[in-house]
């Protein structure tokens, strides 16, 4: 039962704004330490799945540099390891239309490769899932596809990019795509599971008769017309599905749930690795005061957090008080700043004394680097 | 296989038991013992040693060497994971003719003559795995090259009132030196030798081999081979160190040196725009999550951690976990340890993979001035619910 993997990394950069101007999706710094990619990476190298490609279209730079040869996820292999797939210089088409016409450019990587089962990851959700239990309840199945899905996503008002029905003995009765679903439904995590050359002789197929998305031209059809089987793997641990900037920020928070905590890390052989950056330890100066807050290396706190996340090297000066944020990386809080419900991406330097307030439903932004 | 010449290989001698280490080194070699909160203490020299650009690093082993090894794994770390060069572990190995264990520290580099000639260096860097400090070996290497020295010693200044615990090394005018004097009763001078020697390397290999069969010697740098290249008229230099060093053979020194790394300007600064970054092994662990009902104050706390309790001036490592009601003051957590609510431990070191116990009283408090005894629970131990360590002991 050899697998492969597949990850996208950003198929909707769009939703997120500035956090995705000039990164991928899948490049995204979530939770202190990590970028989201990490979540992908940690769980097909935990099922052993280390024979990955990585598509991806534009803004990859980080993300490359953020990998670099795969070594924290023990892919550093001369073959079957870690591939990073960017559109081709020689192709006309500098920029994806879909997963199908992402899949076509990477057809000599799927063609060369050995492995019988591929498993097609998104960037968007984050979880902590055993690939191998996937793998072989597709495997029993029977099934052409095995989509992975959630209970408890669907509400009505979030819009899905692919959401099933099941009955009662978990068969798929209806696929919607790009669909405001309701309870009902469960929610695609954005992870299929299907045999190479069936993918092989699909994308060919799809994209020489002008189709181009994965959900919308190939599974629905597909499911509709009885051409394919398709089955819904439920998953039942945490998934946070990170696709919009509101939803960025509340699963960010999450982490200070102790559940979402450790339904996401520390799950016994799911360990999610991620780059290393040799920081020294967090320094809690007299004046700190640190309350349900995640925090990362390297931090020197001598003012207040409250309820929110800090990733690596966050100086908070004295007097200054953040609350229900998420300060990324190196960002510098001036003494007596005020932050709440702020999203500073990396490098912020907020001034002393500045004010900065968004709301839980929007969080206020500051691109990387940015002066306050 | 091709080996390319090195101008400079570093040896790092970690063979040591550690005995003053008691219980943290029961069953771990000393180099390989948690500090600062995330590294061991081989962490530095092998950090200053890549910092310095030397990329070839022999690391001597005997004691207890099962979790070094592991963590040194192929020096990736370190930035030591090379084709040419790189990190290599050394431990004592059987021969056709004679095979033993590694008798002294000069006996453990005669030994690796053969490892040492695969580069052909001109300088051999002699090291050891036991102290805390950043230093910038290229300096000394091109102070060595200046003098044309056979040897340089790396000394630093003590007070005169402690040099007579030391290896003093007395200096004219130019820095050669005319006289070594190990533990002298009435000191002439104040350098004390850090233990730290940069040799010409066919003289070092001479002495070496010369010593070697000498059957009266003790087989050790300080007391043989560097009194025999001074009576022979080779030309020593000692090259002043001023940063931080520290020796943490002992508890008290061990914990002294963990809380030299606390303060908004701490005697010891670990922050990488200060003389460089110290590499370690890291593990993939999540961000600490520090609750309400936590109060920090003057101390580091590492990743993967769940803070509840109330942490005071400590250093507390990595994976810990300080329940609510456990107070813990003066102390040096180690990585993974366990302490439950209403747990009181201070002035203590408490070691890997404990469990400390709900209401268990660990160490205690010392007034100004008096003499602070540590407790130091060794790894992975547990202390039970309510049980008492005093301060000082060492179980």
């Amino acid at each position: 039962m050899s697998t492969m993997g597949i990850i996208f990394a950003n198929i909707y950069d769009s939703s997120l704004g500035e956090l995705t101007n000039k990164r991928t999706m899948a490049s995204l710094p979530y939770g202190g330490r990590y970028r989201q990619i990490d979540f992908s990476l940690s769980n097909m190298t935990n099922a052993g799945i280390r024979h990955i490609g990585v598509i991806t279209k534009y803004n990859y730079q980080s993300l490359m540099n953020h990998i670099g040869s795969g070594q924290e996820w023990d892919l550093e292999l001369e073959e079957g390891g870690l591939e990073f797939l960017t559109p081709y210089a020689a192709d006309h088409n500098a920029s994806y239309r879909g997963k199908l016409d992402a899949l076509r450019s990477a057809m000599s990587f799927l063609t060369y490769s050995k492995e019988e089962y591929v498993v097609l990851v998104d960037s968007g959700v984050l979880c902590a899932i055993d690939f191998n239990e996937l793998i072989e309840h597709h495997i029993a199945s029977g099934a052409d596809v095995t989509v992975c899905v959630k209970a408890g996503i669907a509400n009505g008002v979030k819009q899905l990019d692919m959401a099933v029905r099941t009955d009662k003995k978990n068969a798929v009765t209806d696929v919607a795509v790009d669909y405001c679903a309701d309870e009902s439904y469960l929610a695609s995590m954005g992870i299929f599971v299907m045999r190479r050359d069936r993918l092989i002789r699909e994308v060919t197929e799809a994209v020489a008769h002008n189709r181009f998305r994965f959900e919308r031209d190939f599974v629905m059809p597909g499911f509709t017309d009885g051409s394919l089987k398709l089955n819904a793997y439920k998953f039942q641990g945490v998934a946070l599905f990170n696709e919009s900037t509101a939803e960025f920020f509340h699963n960010n928070l999450a982490l200070l749930d102790r559940n979402i905590r450790e339904g996401l890390f520390r799950r016994p052989g799911r360990t999610i690795y991620t780059k290393v950056r040799n920081e020294i330890p967090s320094y809690y100066g007299d004046s700190s005061e640190i309350d349900d807050c995640m925090v990362a290396d390297g931090c020197v706190l001598e003012g207040t957090a409250i309820h929110s996340i800090l990733f690596r090297g966050v100086k908070l000066g004295k007097n200054a008080v953040v609350k229900d944020s998420i300060i990324m990386s190196d960002a510098v809080i001036g003494e007596g700043a005020e932050l709440e419900n702020v999203i500073l991406d990396k490098d912020v330097v907020v001034g002393a004394g500045k004010k900065l307030c968004g709301t839980y439903e929007h969080p206020l932004i500051l691109k990387r680097g940015e002066i306050v | 296989m091709n080996f390319l010449k090195k101008h400079c290989v570093a040896m790092l001698l970690a063979g040591g038991q550690g005995s003053r280490l008691l219980v943290l080194t029961e069953n771990t070699a000393k180099p390989a013992v948690p500090f600062g909160g995330k590294y061991r203490i081989i962490d530095f020299p092998l950090s200053n040693c890549v910092n310095s650009g030397i990329d070839t690093v022999g690391i001597l082993t005997q004691y207890q060497p099962l979790e070094l090894n592991e963590y040194i794994g192929n020096g990736q770390p370190w930035r030591l994971n090379r084709s040419h060069g790189g990190v290599q572990v050394l431990p004592p190995y059987a021969k056709s003719k004679k095979s033993e264990w590694y008798k002294g520290t000069a006996n453990a580099i005669y030994q690796n003559i053969p490892f040492i000639e695969r580069y052909d260096p001109d300088y051999v860097l002699i090291l050891s795995g036991d102290h805390i400090y950043k230093m910038d070996y290229a300096a000394m290497l091109r102070f060595a090259e200046q003098k044309n020295a056979d040897c340089t010693i790396a000394v630093r200044t003590v007070p005169l009132a402690e040099a007579s615990r030391f290896g003093i090394m007395n200096t004219n005018e130019d820095g050669s030196i005319y006289e070594f004097e190990e533990k002298p009763k009435h000191p002439k001078s104040t350098n004390a030798s850090m233990g730290i020697y940069i040799f010409k390397w066919d003289i070092l290999r001479q002495f070496l081999i010369a010593d070697e069969e000498d059957p009266s010697s003790d087989n050790d740098f300080g007391k043989n081979v560097i009194p025999a290249l001074l009576s022979s008229g080779h030309k020593l230099f000692a090259y002043k160190f001023e940063g931080y060093w520290k020796d943490v053979g002992t508890i008290s020194s061990l914990w002294e040196a963990n809380m030299e790394l606390l303060g908004t300007d701490p005697a010891f600064n670990l922050d990488s725009e200060k003389g460089g970054r110290i590499y370690a092994r890291n593990y993939a662990m999540p961000s600490s999550f520090i609750a309400k009902s936590s109060a920090n104050s003057d101390s580091l706390i590492g990743e993967g951690s769940g803070i509840y309790g109330a942490v005071k001036h400590c250093v507390i490592s990595t994976g810990c976990t300080v329940e609510e009601g456990a107070v813990v003051e003066d102390s040096v957590i180690m990585p993974n340890v366990v302490i439950e609510s209403g747990a009181i431990i201070r002035h203590a070191i408490i070691g890997e993979d404990c469990h400390i116990r709900r209401g268990a009283v660990i160490g205690g408090s010392f007034a100004e001035g008096e003499e602070k005894k540590i407790a130091v629970v060794g790894k992975a131990k547990t202390i039970e619910a309510n049980q008492t360590i005093a301060p000082g002991e060492v179980c």
